[in-house]
């Protein structure tokens, strides 16, 4: 009989352990990102290129997590693809979306002008800016972040192409390079890492 | 009355033969299905477009998409999205100039991949569109469809 209710005793405080367990992993344990996690020492390079608007500074959305996308107006395939992945990553966030930057710039800046890119930007959100600058400042943005470009020949009627690293690099509210979302992200996991950067 | 029903199923079978027949010669050489033909909806500042589709070859030859015209584009060229060593995006013109389509296989031209591409567009690339596009195929010739311009599903 005693040990009868030992037993008891002794299940129930188990099974309330692994409850218990179980909660504290649930609340406790660390997100794990959709993206590529990046360990930045130092904070993002901060630009200033030009948009339609006037010049823009990474440093102008601290307090947002930006995401920047190196692209070219002409592209007709990968760079709207990303760009309406990103407009639908806007929408899955709802209210969280104004806490959201959008910066594309451009590697081609010999034929995007920043008018051009405001146009094209704001076609797929209206938050979205676009931004321009010489050949050499853009090279410098892109050599910062990791970014590689190439223009090699098109046809006659394409003109010259861009290869570009289609990336999107994730800026945290602070300022350091938080993530990189490959080519391809789809929106629901670009919006699960974004809601939990602006939240922590 | 025995011999007049024996011929005419001497007849029926012969019109069945022929029609036979006629079926295989007709299911010779490929067969091309286009479907859900669209493109994606773009500003005006975006000059160049691009096309999506499946392409169904049902017949039991390879056929090839060798090209396309439009009137709403200036230019139209067969296209294909792809990784770089380096790892980043590129795009370029399909190798040899054509899209084959081998008998009984499906080829889709989607995001990120084969595309039409459509240069210098001449019309507004709304959503709800219909743009009026000629594939040419090797074998089975001109083939006129309708391209619907929608968001991507
Ligand atoms: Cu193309």
């Amino acid at each position: 009989m005693r040990n009868l209710s030992r037993g008891l005793w002794l299940g129930v405080g188990a099974v309330l352990l692994i409850v218990l367990g179980w909660w504290a992993w649930d609340r406790f344990r660390p997100y794990a990102f959709h993206g590529t996690v990046l360990q930045s020492a130092e904070p993002a390079f901060d630009f200033e290129l030009q948009s339609a608007d006037g010049p823009v500074r990474l440093s102008d959305f601290r307090g947002k997590v930006v995401l920047l996308y190196f692209g070219y107006t002409f592209c007709p395939d990968v760079c709207p693809t990303t760009l309406f992945e990103v407009q639908r990553t806007m929408e899955l966030l709802g209210d969280d979306a104004d806490q959201v930057q959008l910066i594309m710039i451009s590697v081609d800046p010999a034929r995007d002008t920043p008018e051009r890119l405001k146009e094209y930007v704001q076609y797929f959100h209206p938050s979205f800016i676009g931004v321009t600058g010489s050949e050499d400042a853009i090279a410098e943005v892109a050599t910062h972040y990791g970014i590689y470009y190439q223009k090699h020949e098109g046809t006659p009627a394409t003109g010259y192409l861009v290869d570009h690293t289609a990336t999107i690099t994730v800026i945290d509210r602070k300022g350091y390079v938080k993530l990189v979302f490959p080519y391809g992200t789809p929106a629901e996991d670009m919006a699960a890492d974004l809601a939990y950067l602006i939240r922590h | 009355m025995r011999r007049s029903m024996r011929k005419f199923l001497l007849l029926g079978i012969a019109g069945l033969l022929v029609g036979a027949l006629a079926a295989c010669a007709k299911a010779q050489g490929p067969h091309i299905v286009v479907e859900d033909a669209w493109g994606r909806p773009s500003p005006k500042v975006a000059t160049a477009g691009a096309f999506y589709m499946t392409l169904r070859n049902t017949g039991n030859e390879d056929d090839a998409l060798i090209g396309a015209e439009s009137d709403a584009c200036g230019t139209v060229e067969l296209h294909e999205s792809f990784k770089t060593p380096e790892g980043a995006m590129g795009m370029r013109p399909v190798e040899g100039g054509k899209i084959v389509i081998p008998a009984g296989e499906t080829v889709e031209l989607k995001m990120g991949g084969l595309h039409i591409m459509c240069i210098d567009k001449q019309v507004d690339f709304t959503p709800g569109t219909k743009v009026q596009l000629t594939l040419h195929f090797e074998k089975s010739g001109d083939m006129p469809i309708e391209v619907e311009i929608r968001q991507p599903k």
